[in-house]
C-alpha cells in the first residue's frame, strides 16, 4: 500500500530499504582504489545528513582546510569615544589572516569554496587573539551548484552545511566571510563608583554610548567588506562584545563576523516550510526549567 | 525469595560477553530504530580502554634515540638549538622565529623563539587512541558483531599528573542475521541516524581514520601576549597549521587505505601540557573511512521545516 503524496514523513519513506547484507559483502575485500586517483577520495569533517545536505545542492567535498590568525596589541589608555585603533585593527587583522590562510587552501585545491565552517577566536592572554577557521573545501558537480565566475576566486562562508544548503535552496550564493572589529573608549567611573560605593542607580551613559558606536564602527566597516564583494546582504553574523576595565584602559571592544550574500540570477526562491512537531526525545532542559 | 546465582553475579562484573542474558547498548531509542531500519540489532556495549606515560617535553632523554630529536633540554634554552636542528634533521617541521629584541640568554637569538614538531608525544597520543580502539573492536569480535557504531573517543590526564593519561573508547556493537561474521568488525563515530543515512547514501563504514599533529611551541616575543610586540605574528598561525597539516596528513593516509573518503571527522585543537610560556599545539581529527558499496541511491528528499518547539 502505497502513502498519499502529502501524508507528511510517510511519503518520504522509500520502498525500497537499503540491504546491509550486500553492504557488509564489500567490506569482505581489501579496500583496491581504482586507480582514478585523487578524485574518488575526500576527506571532510561533515556528518553523513551534511553530507547528502551538500550532494543534494550539487557539491561533492574535497578535503579538510584550514586557516589561522594572530595578532597581538598594547592595551591603551583611553578615555572618552576614542577609537582604539590599534587594537581593533590588530583583532581585525587575525581574522582577515585566517580568513585569506582558508582562502588560499580552497584556491590550491581547485575547489569552489568552504563549507562547514568552525571558527575560534582564543585570547592566549588578555592582549593576544589567535582566529582559527576549519571548514571543508567543496567543489561543485552539478547544474546547481556554484561555480566561481571568470576572474572570481572561490566562495568562504562562515556557514555550517545545513545553513549552506537552505541558502543555496533559497536562490542565494554565498560571496565570503566579512568582518567587523572596533575598540571604542570610555571615560572612568568616579571613585566612589568604582569602589562600590555610589548610592544611585544610574546609567553609565559613557560606557552605552562607547557601546553604540563600537556597534556603529563594527557594522560599518563589515557593510563596506560587503560591498566590496558587490553582496547583496550579509547573514549569519556572530556578535562578540567584550568590556575591558582595568586600571587604565576602560573600553568595549566589538567584534562582527558574517557571510555575504549574492541574489542568484533567478532570485529569490521561497522554500515553503512545512510546520512540524518534534516526537523526538525532549532535550533536557524542557524538565529542569520547570 | 530466590537465590541469585553467584555465578552470574561474578560474570555480570566481567566483559565475558557469553555470560551475558541480553545485549547491552548505549544506543538511544532513536539510533537504535534507526540502525534496526538497515537490518542491524545492537548485540551489546563495547569498550576498550589503555593507560599510557607520555613522554614529557622537559625530559630531554625522551627526545632522544628513535625519534632522532637527540640532544634534549637544558636550562635557560641552552640545549634548544639541539632540539631545533635535530627536528629539522629528520624532515620535521621546525621553524625559529628570532626575537626581534635581539635576546638570546647569551646562546643564540635564533633558538629563542621556535616551533618544532613533537613526534614523540603525537606517538604517544597516537599508541594510546589506537590500543582504546584495537580493545573495542576486539570485544566486539568476540560477541560476532560485524561492527561498532557511535564510537567516542575519550581522553584525561589521571589527577595530578600531566604525563600519564587515560584513554576511553565506547561504542555498541551490532549484528546483521544472516551474514557470516567479517574478518574484522567495521568501527565508526557516527551515530545510529547517521550510519542509517550513510547506508541509504550507498556507503558502508569501513573503519576508523585518525591523524593527530603536535607542535611544540616556544613563543618568541611576538607571539607571547606580554611585554608584547604589536601587530600580527606568524608563528601561533604556523604551529597551528602544521600541527593541522600533519593530523589531516594522516588522517588522509589511514582514511585512503581504507576507503574512498572520510566523513564524520570530529576535529580537536588544544593546548597540550602548558610550560610556563610554550605548550604544545595539538591537532586530533578521528572521523570514519567510507567505501561505496552501490552507486543507486535511496531516494531522499528532505524537505524544509519550521519546528514547534520552541
Amino acid at each position: 500500500m502505497r502513502a498519499p503524496a502529502d501524508s507528511g514523513a510517510a511519503a518520504a519513506t522509500p520502498s525500497r530499504r537499503p540491504d546491509i547484507g550486500a553492504a557488509l559483502e564489500t567490506l569482505r575485500s581489501p579496500y583496491r582504489p581504482d586507480g582514478t586517483g585523487a578524485r574518488d577520495t575526500f576527506l571532510s569533517d561533515l556528518t553523513v545528513g551534511e553530507l547528502i545536505l551538500l550532494e543534494e545542492v550539487g557539491y561533492a567535498p574535497v578535503e579538510i582546510v584550514s586557516g589561522a590568525g594572530s595578532a597581538s596589541w598594547y592595551p591603551q589608555f583611553t578615555t572618552a569615544g576614542t577609537e582604539a585603533r590599534m587594537w581593533g585593527e590588530a583583532i581585525a587583522t587575525a581574522i582577515a589572516a585566517a580568513r585569506s590562510g582558508i582562502y588560499s587552501e580552497v584556491s590550491q585545491r581547485a575547489a569552489h569554496g568552504v563549507v562547514a565552517m568552525r571558527l575560534e577566536l582564543e585570547r592566549e592572554r588578555a592582549n593576544l587573539l589567535t582566529c582559527t577557521m576549519l571548514g571543508t573545501a567543496v567543489r561543485a558537480t552539478g547544474e546547481t551548484g556554484q561555480k566561481p565566475k571568470h576572474r572570481e576566486g572561490p566562495f568562504t562562508t562562515s556557514l555550517s552545511a545545513r545553513d549552506f544548503h537552505l541558502l543555496t535552496r533559497a536562490g542565494y550564493q554565498a560571496a565570503g566571510i566579512v568582518i567587523g572589529a572596533s575598540v571604542v573608549g570610555f571615560n572612568a567611573r568616579s571613585a566612589a563608583q568604582s569602589l562600590g560605593l555610589a548610592r544611585e542607580n544610574m546609567e553609565l551613559e559613557a560606557q552605552t554610548n562607547a557601546l553604540y558606536s563600537a556597534r556603529e564602527q563594527a557594522m560599518a566597516m563589515m557593510e563596506r567588506e560587503a560591498l566590496s564583494l558587490k553582496a547583496d546582504g550579509v547573514v549569519a553574523v556572530e556578535l562578540s562584545e567584550r568590556p575591558v576595565n582595568t586600571m587604565l584602559t576602560h573600553a568595549v571592544e566589538l567584534v562582527a563576523i558574517g557571510t555575504a550574500v549574492r541574489r542568484g540570477p533567478a532570485g529569490h526562491k521561497p522554500l515553503d516550510p512545512t510546520l512540524q512537531l518534534s516526537l523526538d526525545d525532549p532535550t533536557p532542559e524542557v524538565f529542569s526549567s520547570g | 525469595m530466590e537465590e541469585p546465582d553467584p555465578d552470574t553475579i561474578s560474570g555480570a562484573f566481567h566483559a565475558r560477553p557469553r555470560v551475558r542474558g541480553a545485549p547491552t547498548s548505549n544506543l538511544s531509542v532513536a539510533e537504535a530504530a534507526a540502525v534496526r531500519r538497515v537490518g542491524l540489532s545492537p548485540v551489546g556495549f563495547v569498550m576498550g580502554s589503555a593507560v599510557m606515560q607520555l613522554t614529557s617535553a622537559f625530559a630531554g632523554g625522551g627526545y632522544g634515540g628513535g625519534i632522532g630529536l637527540a640532544g634534549g633540554m637544558g636550562l635557560g634554552g641552552v640545549g634548544f638549538g639541539g632540539w631545533l636542528s635535530s627536528a629539522r634533521s629528520s624532515g620535521l617541521y621546525a621553524e625559529s622565529y628570532p626575537c626581534v629584541h635581539g635576546f638570546g640568554f647569551g646562546v643564540s637569538a635564533d633558538h629563542y623563539g621556535f616551533n618544532a614538531e613533537n613526534t614523540a608525544l603525537a606517538g604517544g597520543l597516537f599508541e594510546g587512541y589506537r590500543l582504546a580502539l584495537a580493545r573495542l573492536s576486539d570485544e566486539a569480535r568476540e560477541l560476532d558483531a560485524h561492527g561498532a557504531i557511535g564510537i567516542e573517543l575519550s581522553f584525561e590526564h589521571m589527577v595530578g599528573t600531566s604525563s600519564t593519561a587515560t584513554f576511553l573508547a565506547t561504542g555498541t556493537a551490532v549484528a546483521h542475521r544472516g551474514s557470516a561474521p567479517l574478518q574484522a568488525p567495521f568501527l565508526t563515530n557516527a551515530s545510529g541516524q547517521n550510519f542509517e543515512r550513510l547506508i541509504g547514501l550507498g556507503y558502508v563504514a569501513a573503519g576508523m581514520a585518525m591523524g593527530l599533529g603536535v607542535v611544540y611551541v616556544q613563543p618568541n616575543c611576538l607571539a607571547r601576549g606580554d611585554l608584547t610586540v604589536v601587530g600580527p605574528n606568524a608563528q601561533i598561525p604556523s604551529a597551528v597549521g602544521a600541527a593541522r597539516s600533519r593530523a589531516r596528513q594522516w588522517l588522509a593516509r589511514s582514511g585512503h587505505a581504507m576507503g574512498e573518503g572520510v566523513v564524520h571527522t570530529e576535529w580537536t585543537d588544544s593546548h597540550f601540557g602548558r610550560f610556563g610560556e610554550s605548550w604544545n599545539q595539538l591537532a586530533l581529527a578521528v572521523g570514519t573511512a567510507v567505501r561505496r558499496w552501490s552507486t543507486e541511491l535511496e531516494p531522499f528528499a528532505p524537505r524544509a521545516v519550521v519546528s514547534l518547539r520552541p
